[in-house]
């Protein structure tokens, strides 16, 4: 089934998109374009900005410069009703005074929908995410999975122009959350309406996101698929940022330097690098060790049976390596 | 672990029962004094045998004007008072919630100072605005200087309340297309109806028991309100003090009240907000 969402396909473009406030940039230049359908996650650490460009779409803050379009509409000064916009917060804003039922009709009522139609776009959200039988409960009778349901039927009903969602998962804990992500890609991805998602946590944006956009200090550092941002990461903060665990930095001494992935190392015969395994994690599928270097420590994710203590020749394929600038940290 | 697990059961009990008589003995006296004839009154522990009458309350009640007068009058200017202030505190209250900084600061500071005024050195500049006015012996206009003192207490509670709201529950409303009347009748105002109810208690008991202004603004004893009729009823005869009488007009005076209470308490005590963000 498709999401309910406007008749024809919307894009989302952000160009040049600032933010101060009270001297000091959140903002600096943002230049996004989502399509319809598409589901873009915007990733950083908390302070980032993520959240504030969600709130400058959603016109719950002003922004300082730039422009927002919404279907190549100008959105950038209309008040935030008339943008037409779903977001579900972290925290899931249920009304806690209402019904799970009231909670989603509520809106619709004072949007003057007819009550046929209501009824028809109630019955059919609740059924889309099993909510039949929760329909008459309170939100404090509900689970932090449940709730997050709710929210979700009732961003749907809006009917929106772009799906906003501000760290829906951070509030479960990690196996449902692991559940959730296909279902909630379902649910909203690949509709008429674009999809914007923040997150801080990059395994839950690579499950869910088509692309990816890194922010750090206001600014994009990459944006683009989950395997560009990988593969090619385009400077030393998305490099650090993105993959699990962190990549091993060689400094090199022509001013450049190396990043070469933990899964990427490999034990060779001779003429590699000399290290001693000094710590070991057991994460069943494969192991994380810790190696000590005459170039530095080491992360190796490797599947052997290396005990803490023993000595190996760790080498690479030269084209897992990731050459920066050491200076501006960008990627040559 | 409750805090006064600790604590022996006996102690504990006992204590309960010191603050129970320390706040209950006296109305329990005037119930039962109420209830008695001088004369029982008078000789002690005569024993509770005889000496009950309902002869206070007869005759409170068919006094010229009839208590219940007072009881009507007083919930009039209460009822009138709480609603206007209500009606004035409620707006503020929101706006101010929703504003920062300096502002913010020095509209609350003037409030708290206004809130904290003792009001009983006004009564005479009161006065002189009921002559200048005309509005001595109008039981109505009491209603203005009760809202106009309640107000400040009121803006400072409501104010907290509205700031308590997590905000992400209006900005939802605001981003479903609710105007600012549809978020205010059906998210906010029904969320903040524990804090609304408890201040208009607040209210209703402040103008209950107000005793100077109704004092000077009102002379025909058909208006007066319940604390001066009280104080009439004290000072009625100057050779003996209605003992009797006294207590029966305050056990009515405080029935209303009570019932109040017990209408209210649910909503008092209900903490409606919770789950509404994080479980």
């Amino acid at each position: 089934m498709t999401p309910p969402s406007s008749d024809t396909g919307s894009c989302l473009r952000l160009s040049r998109l600032q933010r101060h406030l009270g001297g000091r940039t959140i903002l600096d230049g943002i230049d996004l374009d989502v399509n319809a359908g598409e589901c873009l996650a915007l990733l950083g650490p908390s302070g980032c900005g993520k959240s504030t460009i969600l709130r400058l779409i959603a016109g719950l803050d002003r922004g300082d410069g730039g422009s927002i379009k919404l279907d190549g509409r100008d959105v950038t000064a209309l008040p935030p009703a008339q943008r037409q916009v779903a977001m579900v917060f972290q925290s899931y804003a249920l009304y806690p005074h209402l019904s799970v039922e009231r909670n989603l009709s509520l809106g619709m009522e004072l949007r003057g929908i007819p009550r046929e139609r209501r009824e028809q776009d109630l019955v059919r959200v609740l059924t889309m995410l099993q909510l039949e039988d929760l329909r008459r409960r309170r939100p404090a009778e509900l689970s932090g999975g449940q709730r997050q349901r709710v929210a979700l039927a009732r961003a749907l009903l809006r009917r929106p122009r772009v799906f906003l969602l501000d760290e829906p998962m951070s509030n479960l804990d990690a196996q449902l959350r692991e559940e959730l992500r296909p279902q909630l890609r379902q649910i909203l991805c690949g509709g008429s309406a674009p999809v914007v998602y923040v997150t801080h946590d990059q395994q839950e944006a690579m499950g869910i996101a088509d692309r990816i956009a890194v922010l750090q200090d206001g600014r994009i550092q990459q944006c683009g698929t989950p395997q560009d941002l990988y593969s090619k990461p385009a400077n030393l903060y998305v490099a650090g940022f993105i993959g699990r665990p962190k990549i091993n930095l060689l400094p090199q001494t022509d001013g450049t330097i190396i990043g070469i992935r933990p899964e990427h190392l490999e034990a060779v015969g001779q003429g590699g690098l000399a290290a001693q395994v000094i710590n070991r994690e057991w994460h069943g599928a494969s192991q994380q060790l810790t190696l000590s270097t005459a170039r530095g420590e080491l992360r190796w994710t490797c599947d052997g049976n290396q005990a803490v203590g023993e000595t190996v020749q760790i080498g690479w394929d030269q084209h897992h390596e990731h050459r920066f600038d050491q200076q501006s940290g960008v990627r040559l | 672990m409750r805090p006064d697990a600790d604590l022996r059961p006996g102690l504990r009990r006992t204590l309960i029962g010191l603050v129970l008589i320390w706040s209950l003995g006296p109305m329990l006296w005037q119930l039962y004094s109420s209830f008695r004839t001088p004369a029982a009154l008078l000789a002690g522990g005569a024993g509770l045998g005889s000496g009950w009458t309902l002869a206070h309350y007869v005759a409170v009640l068919q006094g010229d004007p009839p208590f219940w007068r007072y009881l009507l009058n007083s919930t009039v200017v209460g009822s009138l008072s709480t609603l206007l202030t209500l009606i004035l505190a409620i707006p503020c209250a929101y706006a101010l919630s929703r504003r920062g900084g300096l502002l913010r600061l020095l509209v609350g500071g003037g409030l708290l100072a206004a809130a904290v005024f003792p009001y009983v050195l006004l009564f005479l500049a009161l006065l002189q605005v009921a002559r200048n006015f005309g509005l001595a012996n109008n039981l109505l206009a009491l209603c203005l200087p009760y809202a106009g003192l309640s107000l400040p207490l009121a803006v400072l509670l409501l104010q907290a309340a509205f700031a308590e709201l997590p905000v992400e529950l209006e900005e939802n409303a605001v981003l479903e297309g609710f105007s600012l009347g549809q978020r205010l009748r059906w998210i906010l105002l029904p969320l903040m109806a524990p804090a609304i109810v408890s201040t208009a208690l607040l209210v209703f008991l402040f103008s209950w028991n107000e005793f100077p202004i109704a004092l000077t603004w009102l002379s025909r004893s058909e208006l007066l309100t319940l604390a001066p009729a009280m104080a009439r009823i004290a000072g009625s005869s100057v050779f003996s003090v209605p003992f009797g009488a006294f207590a029966a007009a305050t056990v009515l005076g405080s029935v209303p009240l009570l019932a109040l209470l017990l209408l209210f308490q649910r909503q008092i005590v209900a903490g409606l907000t919770q789950g509404a963000i994080k479980g």
